[in-house]
């Protein structure tokens, strides 16, 4: 839990400031699909050391829209509180994992790499299908290797 | 006065043309702009440790010290990591649609207008939020469709979230954001985020483009919007 508060940016104290007053569960995007996210309620559990965090609906589901932190009145970055908690859980997708990985060799993105290096993840979940909508984002380059990040 | 340009990585692959397009209106309107030299990735948001995050984006601020401290960077997640990491305010940092503006726009030649198209401006997350990196004018795309002649829809969707951070982790997601956004809209979307582009493109079978399309349309260097 420390871990996931450090990730955060906050201190543990930070997480008290939250008032309870849940206008982040009515605006958040999950809630537009009945997907019964309360994202003060994560906050709380974080504070109260609560390990049961993982359940939570907003760790798989949350799409960083920042729609809570707009609607909160000390504008608590739920978004960052849930990817602290991801990173901590090691839950990136292949996917993501190629993508950092193509930023410690290069120091940049390199798509193919990235295609390439999780192209079984993108089979299995039937990405492929998508390709034909995808034609006008290939462009031919080669990586760039940056000198220093 | 040169602006240090920041194009980032989706802009030098799969958002090629968003890149091309964006130098060349900042161009038209007199804009002189550099690259910025050995410029890194900003992490995007697949860092969950923030400090990290931010680590990665100081970096090109210390690089762009070379060209200039007042940054143009069109990715919209580049823009607000940049943004983040400039703690003590010594730097400027833009999205080119707070350089667009319709005052400037009408100055230059427009051939065509865009009378009897309609669109669905769609700003998606990171441009209008958190308040604090947010763009200047959280209007823009609607102020530059209208006085040019377009009509507008979809008013109420234009800041919702179009999934696009979980495509690749948990798709089902973005095609349950992009249906809702497209149930409620209708016409060409106007983006000007290259996930949000991704996102669209993919699960609606509407015509999605940037607004650097519709710009260089009406200066008739484009054939089609």
């Amino acid at each position: 839990m420390e871990k996931i508060i450090a990730y955060t940016g906050y201190k543990k104290k930070d997480f008290s400031a939250c008032l309870g007053c849940k206008i982040c569960a009515s605006v958040c995007t999950l809630n537009d699909f009945s997907m019964h996210a309360n994202p003060q309620g994560l906050l709380l559990k974080i504070l109260l050391g609560d390990n049961t965090i993982t359940d939570d609906p907003l760790i798989k589901n949350c799409v960083s829209c920042y729609r809570c932190t707009d609607a909160c009145p000390w504008q608590i970055r739920v978004p960052e509180v849930v990817r602290a908690i991801r990173e901590t859980l090691e839950l990136s997708s292949p996917f993501e994992k190629a993508f950092k990985g193509s930023i410690s060799i290069w120091g940049r993105v390199y798509e193919p790499y990235i295609f390439m290096n999780a192209i079984g993840f993108l089979i299995k979940n039937g990405y492929l299908k998508h390709l034909m909508k995808w034609t006008e984002y290939i462009s031919f380059h080669l990586p760039h290797k940056i000198k220093r990040i | 006065m040169e602006y240090s340009y920041y194009p980032g990585c989706s802009l030098t692959g799969s958002a090629k043309r968003l890149d091309m397009a964006t130098r060349k209106i900042l161009l038209t309107l007199g804009y002189t702009i550099k690259e910025i030299p050995e410029w890194n990735c900003c992490g995007a948001v697949e860092y969950g440790n923030k400090e990290e995050l931010i680590r990665l984006s100081r970096e090109n601020l210390k690089k762009a010290e070379a060209v200039s401290k007042t940054i143009i960077a069109p990715c919209p997640a580049c823009y607000r990591n940049l943004k983040e990491s400039n703690r003590d305010g010594d730097f400027n940092i833009y999205n080119p649609l707070d350089m667009f503006n319709v005052a400037d726009i009408n100055k230059l030649e427009i051939k065509k207008d865009l009378k009897k198209m309609v669109f669905t401006p769609y700003y998606g997350c990171v441009l209008l939020r958190p308040k604090e990196t947010a763009i200047k004018n959280r209007n823009i795309i609607e102020e530059i469709i209208t006085n040019f002649g377009g009509e507008i829809d979809g008013e109420k969707i234009r800041d919702r979230c179009c999934g696009g951070n979980l495509f690749f982790s948990n798709k089902e997601m973005t095609e349950k954001c992009v249906n809702l956004i497209a149930s409620r809209s209708k016409g060409i979307f106007v983006v000007y985020c290259p996930l949000c582009h991704m996102a669209l493109n993919t699960f609606s079978n509407r015509k999605v483009v940037y607004i650097t399309n519709i710009i260089l349309y009406m200066l008739g260097e484009r054939k089609n919007i």
